[in-house]
């Protein structure tokens, strides 16, 4: 019994004691602030190397959970984006193609207004199966007003004349084939010859006196003689002249106004 | 091979002159085919190609169908196997054939060709299409061999 009332009066002390403790702080931090201050800075000065790896431990742990199922979808969506990107580069491809064919068909339209004759706007869809003729098929027949024997240009000069008119589709014998014979004149000079395709990218002038005053750079013109093309046209510039003490004519060579090797839309000029 | 032919190999063009996917067909098909097998294929290659070009109908037809039946007939006297047979078949068969352009425009259109057409243009041709042949004929025995099993029936032996 005296043991139990022993206890007793230990326990009324701890409680009390407590409570004077505790009421003692409560008392100090009301009444002098900067002394609990001291106390916080002092706990967690203590405390926070373990407060700080423990967080960061944790926080690693819950990182690389999280960034492996993470990751699982953002593989899955670099690989929708990787698919976007694809489709936004052909997008933007078939765009800049758009834009770049709508230019070069308003320069046609530009050419074609300050024509006074009829004409039609082709595509070139095909080239010549063969390596001895140059002919290029445009996407342009007799539906569309398209004959034999008209002639075929760009905004740079003189292109071919058709041969062979179908329905929905024409042959154009280029310039630079062997077949062909445009009748043309120096712009300068005014001297006139006959120009002839050789087969590769290029063309003779022929039947140009020794005398004439040709050098290289001249633009050569169509003459309109040959009821074809008519008078004015570029034809080609001038790129190699050579003078044989023997001999009538000059051999000179000509590269076509118009890229041939590279034709995309064309003028056919009606009737 | 037609399309690549009429379409973007003028990309590939050097000085004005594209390779002649066509002709290197005919030497394949001379080479690997029977005599009639070969013929036939030459032929219709041929005229296929004439009805794609703006020159003589009938022109590509003769030529082609000569070199696939030349080819075939002789393959057993040659050793056809290697790029340097090849590019030799094939400067033949340039040359040959723009001999018959040649001739037929000449005899027949009473047309002028090109005055550097024979030591300038054919030369190049030629060449070109025996640098291009060897890669075509790696191309078509791919091709060949993906297609002969699916052709072949065993009980009526190879089509070779």
């Amino acid at each position: 019994m005296p043991n139990k009332g022993n206890k007793n009066k230990k326990n009324i002390v701890l409680v009390s004691a407590i409570l004077l403790f505790s009421l003692a702080l409560m008392t100090l931090n009301v009444k002098q602030e900067k002394g609990v201050r001291f106390l916080d800075s002092i706990t967690g000065i203590v405390l926070s190397p373990f407060q700080n790896f423990f967080t960061q431990t944790i926080q690693y742990v819950s990182d690389s959970i999280n960034h492996y199922f993470f990751l699982v979808d953002v593989s899955r969506q670099n690989d929708q984006l990787k698919l976007e990107v694809q489709r936004l580069i052909n997008e933007k491809n078939h765009l800049l193609e758009h834009l770049a064919s709508q230019k070069r068909l308003a320069k046609l339209m530009a050419y074609e207004d300050e024509w006074e004759k009829k004409t039609v706007v082709a595509s070139v869809i095909g080239r010549d199966a063969t390596q001895w003729s140059k002919v290029v098929v445009i996407n342009k027949g007799t539906q569309d007003g398209v004959e034999d024997h008209l002639a075929v240009i760009t905004d740079a000069g003189v292109i071919g004349q058709v041969i062979h008119a179908g329905l929905n589709t024409s042959k154009v014998l280029l310039i630079v084939d062997g077949r062909s014979a445009v009748d043309g004149l120096f712009q300068d000079s005014r001297v006139s010859g006959v120009v002839v395709g050789m087969g590769s990218d290029e063309c003779q002038m022929k039947f140009v006196p020794n005398t004439a005053d040709v050098k290289e750079g001249d633009l050569v013109l169509s003459s309109g003689l040959g009821g074809i093309f008519p008078k004015g046209l570029i034809v080609g510039k001038v790129s190699r002249v050579i003078r044989k003490k023997q001999g009538l004519f000059q051999e000179i060579t000509l590269i076509p106004g118009s890229d041939l090797s590279r034709l995309e839309e064309v003028l056919v000029l009606l009737p | 091979m037609f399309s690549a032919q009429t379409t973007w190999l003028g990309l590939f063009s050097f000085g004005g002159v594209t390779p002649d996917l066509i002709l290197v067909w005919v030497v394949f098909c001379g080479v690997r085919c029977s005599r009639a097998g070969g013929m036939g294929a030459g032929i219709t290659l041929g005229l296929i190609q004439d009805s794609l070009s703006g020159g003589l109908l009938g022109v590509n037809t003769l030529s082609k169908g000569l070199i696939a039946y030349f080819f075939s007939t002789l393959k057993d006297k040659f050793f056809v196997e290697g790029v340097v047979p090849i590019g030799i078949f094939l400067v033949c068969s340039s040359i040959f054939d723009g001999l018959v352009f040649y001739f037929s425009m000449g005899t027949i259109l009473k047309g002028e060709v090109a005055s550097g057409f024979l030591y300038q243009l054919l030369p190049v041709c030629s060449i070109y299409n025996a640098l291009i042949g060897p890669f075509m004929f790696v191309i078509l025995d791919r091709i060949d061999g993906w297609v002969q099993p699916k052709v072949s029936n065993p009980y009526m032996g190879s089509t070779r």
